[in-house]
């Protein structure tokens, strides 16, 4: 998964945690010390399963939240999807939670942060049955759409019938391939969705009354409750479905309806008067209208949110960051950190080594030694950006190792150039020819001197290749590329490795646009995946998950764990019940209100 | 002039279709991959393939870019719905039909421009002829100072500036933001004030240096010396004789600025948040949205085009030496 907006592949993390799914996480914040002992706020918390009570609305009240006022929100790019079938970007997920409830979704703790998997449109996470193989959800009563018209099984059925149609591309494909096959042959058992009539057998998917939907599935499938909480799966009305028509004008479920979409320039959301409050344990209906502006670059939001004057008191942005130019600014002024929140994200940044061309270990080794982090995470913004990693699964997955550093990044910030020096030497490649690419973005084109410099002193010639920033990631895709050291980021789905492990190391993924960047295919670690993939309780698979990953970076050494990332924003002295989104890495718009 | 208008057309109607095919073949040499963009996280080649024939870009260049120019005369019929002539197609990125796009960003683009063009022209014109009229003193001195200084300013830094110093630090002026004349014609007047002096300072700098240039040169022409000589007032001399020499080539550029301007300022949309068509055509390229980049190109085009065309009219109203031959 690329951090790169326009790749499409910046999803949710969250942390598996103990118990029946617990998660935790336990960064303490801070790439280096001192960072560290001042960053409280970035703890990651992990997230737990809810119970039927917690899935019962409504949200607890926020204290001092009143109702009324507008909220202006600053974004730098555009929505491209409002249909929930294709959503699957960070700015996306975030902004369909004001109109778009699924079968389940996530709590945020005003007070504490902390994040529970409740029941949204279901009455709980959901009910398994059959060894895992059969999963229930009941809707809950007082279920309506934007007009009016009652939320049925039927709806549910549609919106997960509708993902089989050949127009929808985009969305998360869990759940269909769970029930109709693997890659895109889940198509074949609908063809072109249920627009002709055509529904999936009840062996599959099954709605027996108004208020159930019964899933089948023909192996268990323990991480159904995190999948169902993806945005597709929700409710769509089979008569207001227009097909890509639906894209500008989904009908919503939650608190918030779409009032006007102009594609590229802004969206405004007001309130659905047909939402009831008590249905919904998340979400609050404080503000009258969020008007979502887009172009907003991080320079532009973080000078207008800094500056706190006239209607931009009553401004926020979702997930812009604040300008890495103006963040010794912003620390400097006590206001200004006292509306702000800095937060670990659950993305992790590496430097992918091209397997396919730098065959030799102890020199991918020697590039992982050498690769300066520290240098590196600086023209990212410094500690308010990111923290230094040691290891390819961030501190929001369970099980993931503060201590875990195999190439000593804290201690060597700068690349342990006399050890990757004596490898190289050792491995009689001294003088050995790096093709280093990168995106002809500022930070990207900063960090390469770094980059460039530190190489060259443990004994690399360096050739480097700027890729336009809008192809980068079609070029570094390419299994064929001629390049042998690249950026790219990865985030879990939901807190299971499940949802990382494979995608990036398995050998089945080595082709064109896979996220498998470094073309890993290791028939140790792969055997390992199919091996984890069959453990059926998720709280003993996820610290295997984690373990692999450990041993995928120590054994194969097919990346370079950079930065986990961090969020450092900013919102208007005039608006209150600002939170964090941990699994979306994002600021949480459900309980904003204005002063 | 009809024969002169119709010739200068059709010969614009052609370089137009050799833009738009000059456009469409290059995107394809690009490393691009416009299916990459709706592919998902986990893509894999099955899907790529699925949203290549979902686009239309199965099919070999050639019949693509067929059935986009004939898309644009007589319309077309897409997955999402028909598309009524003029059809650039849909927008790859949001399946956003292009033309209603373009028409929506149009107005900002159009008000930013003249808006802008106003400013430049009144101001920059009349401090080149107070520098001509003046020449050599310490006012030409000083105007010529000021032009050389504009002229080594640029949008992105001055307008960043103005940013923080009149909006978000003194807060004098509001935030640049393009409100509709039609709906609120003060709005929209202090919405797109800042942008209107900032891009006009670059502009103003070469309009007065220009302005004075071609008056001092003027000025020294023969005929401009036999009506001094036949007792004409320096006003009338300045005025009919050398204002009127000076001014084809001033019109000449400002109708290359302008046409150029329509097709979008795009730095000053960027630094502003305007979202006009400058915006839209660099947002395309970076997004690989190839019919909303044809759109794009094509709409900026025809603006230079037509006013090169406006401008050569014009110039046979100007210089009665001029004949449209």
């Amino acid at each position: 998964m690329t951090v790169n907006r326009t790749s499409k592949v910046r999803t949710c993390a969250i942390a598996l945690a103990a118990g029946a799914l617990v998660l935790t996480a336990c960064s303490e914040g801070g790439g280096s010390g001192s960072d560290r002992s001042t960053e409280p706020t970035m703890e990651a918390h992990g997230i737990t399963l809810g119970s039927a009570a917690d899935s019962t609305g409504p949200a607890k009240e926020v204290p001092g939240a009143k109702k009324g006022g507008t909220v202006r929100v600053l974004q730098r790019d555009a929505y491209e999807y409002l249909d929930p079938g294709q959503i699957y970007v960070t700015d996306e997920l975030i902004m369909q939670t004001v109109y778009n409830r699924t079968l389940t979704n996530y709590q945020v703790d005003d007070k504490t942060g902390k994040t529970k998997l409740v029941g949204d449109l279901a009455t709980d996470i959901g009910r398994s049955s059959d060894g895992g193989r059969t999963w229930t959800y009941t809707l809950k009563d007082g279920l309506k759409f934007e007009d009016g018209t009652p939320i049925t099984s039927r709806d549910v059925r549609h919106s997960i019938e509708r993902l089989y149609a050949k127009y929808q591309t985009n969305g998360p494909l869990y759940l269909q391939q769970w029930l109709s096959g693997e890659g895109q042959t889940f198509r074949k058992a609908l063809p072109d969705g249920p627009y002709g009539g055509d529904h999936l057998p009840a062996s599959v998917l099954d709605t027996p009354d108004d208020k159930t939907i019964v899933f089948h599935f023909d192996q268990p499938r323990a991480e159904v409750p995190f999948a169902v909480a993806m945005p597709n799966i929700g409710a769509v009305p089979p008569g207001k479905d227009k097909k890509e028509g639906y894209n500008k004008a989904p009908v919503a479920s939650g608190p918030y309806k779409v009032a006007d979409f102009k594609p590229g320039k802004g969206i405004t959301f007001v309130r659905n008067e047909h939402w009831d409050p008590k249905t919904d344990p998340i979400r609050h209906q404080y503000v009258d209208r969020f008007e979502v502006s887009f172009g907003h670059q991080w320079m532009d939001s973080t000078r207008r949110l800094l500056a706190d004057q006239g209607a931009d008191k009553r401004a926020m942005t979702w997930n812009n960051a604040v300008d890495p130019a103006q963040i010794s600014t912003v620390l400097k002024d006590k206001e200004a950190m006292a509306r702000s929140l800095t937060r670990t994200q659950p993305y992790v940044d590496v430097v992918s080594i091209n397997t396919s061309r730098v065959k030799n270990k102890k020199v991918r080794e020697a590039l992982a030694w050498a690769f300066p982090n520290g240098q590196y995470l600086q023209q990212y913004g410094g500690p308010k950006a990111g923290e230094i990693a040691g290891s390819l699964v961030g501190p929001t997955l369970k099980g993931h190792n503060r201590d875990f550093d195999p190439f000593q990044k804290r201690k060597y910030p700068g690349g342990n150039i006399k050890k990757a020096k004596e490898l190289l030497k050792e491995a009689g490649k001294e003088g050995y020819r790096i093709v280093y690419a990168y995106g002809n973005d500022k930070p990207a084109q900063d960090a390469s001197v770094v980059v460039v410099r530190a190489l060259e002193a443990a004994g690399f010639t360096v050739e480097k290749k700027e890729l336009d920033r809008g192809t980068y990631y079609t070029q570094i895709g390419k299994v064929n590329n001629t390049y042998d050291l690249y950026r790219s980021s990865w985030s879990a789905d939901w807190p299971s490795g499940s949802t990382v492990v494979p995608p990036v190391y398995s050998g089945k993924n080595v082709h064109d646009s896979s996220p498998n960047y470094s073309h890993l295919n290791s028939p140790t670690i792969n055997k390992e995946i199919e091996r984890i993939e069959r453990i059926e309780d998720l709280d003993k698979a996820a610290p295997e998950w984690v373990k692999l990953a450990e041993r995928v970076l120590t054994e194969e050494i097919p990346q370079v764990p950079v930065f986990y990332n961090r969020l450092f924003t900013l919102w208007g002295s005039g608006i209150g019940g600002v939170k964090f989104h941990e699994p979306y890495g994002a600021v949480d718009p459900t309980a904003v209100f204005v002063r | 002039m009809l024969r002169f208008l119709i010739r200068r057309s059709l010969g614009a109607v052609v370089i137009l279709v050799l833009i738009s095919a000059i456009t469409f073949f290059l995107f394809f040499a690009l490393p691009a991959d416009p299916a990459r963009l709706a592919c998902g996280k986990n893509c894999d080649p099955a899907s790529l393939a699925l949203i290549n024939e979902n686009l239309g870009l199965d099919k070999p260049i050639p019949v693509q870019y067929g059935e986009f120019m004939v898309g644009i005369v007589a319309g077309r019929d897409f997955p999402v719905g028909h598309c009524d002539a003029p059809c650039f197609g849909y927008s790859f990125v949001n399946q956003e039909p292009v033309w209603p796009t373009i028409v929506d960003r149009f107005p900002t683009t159009l008000s930013l421009a003249l808006g802008a063009a106003v400013v430049f022209l009144a101001v920059g014109v009349g401090l080149g002829m107070i520098a001509a009229w003046r020449r050599g003193t310490w006012i030409d001195k000083l105007f010529s100072s000021l032009s050389l200084l504009g002229q080594s300013l640029q949008v992105y830094f001055v307008g960043v500036l103005c940013l923080a110093w009149f909006v978000s630090g003194l807060s004098i002026m509001e935030q640049p933001a393009y409100h509709p004349i039609t709906e609120n014609p003060a709005r929209w007047f202090s919405g797109m004030l800042l942008p209107w002096l900032v891009l006009s300072l670059i502009f103003m700098a070469n309009y007065s240096r220009m302005t004075r240039s071609q008056l001092v040169e003027q000025l020294h022409e023969d005929h401009v010396r036999t009506a001094r000589a036949k007792g004409l007032s320096g006003r009338t001399v300045f005025f009919r004789y050398a204002w009127r020499g000076a001014i084809a080539p001033i019109v000449t550029i400002f109708g290359m600025d302008l046409g150029s301007l329509l097709g979008g300022a795009m730095i000053t949309e960027y630094t502003f948040t305007l979202h006009g068509v400058g915006r839209l055509a660099v947002d395309s390229v970076r997004l690989t949205d190839l019919p909303m980049l044809m759109g794009v190109m094509l709409i900026s085009s025809a603006a230079i085009v037509v006013f090169t065309i406006v401008v050569d009219a014009l110039y046979a109203v100007i210089d009665p030496r001029v004949r449209l031959a």
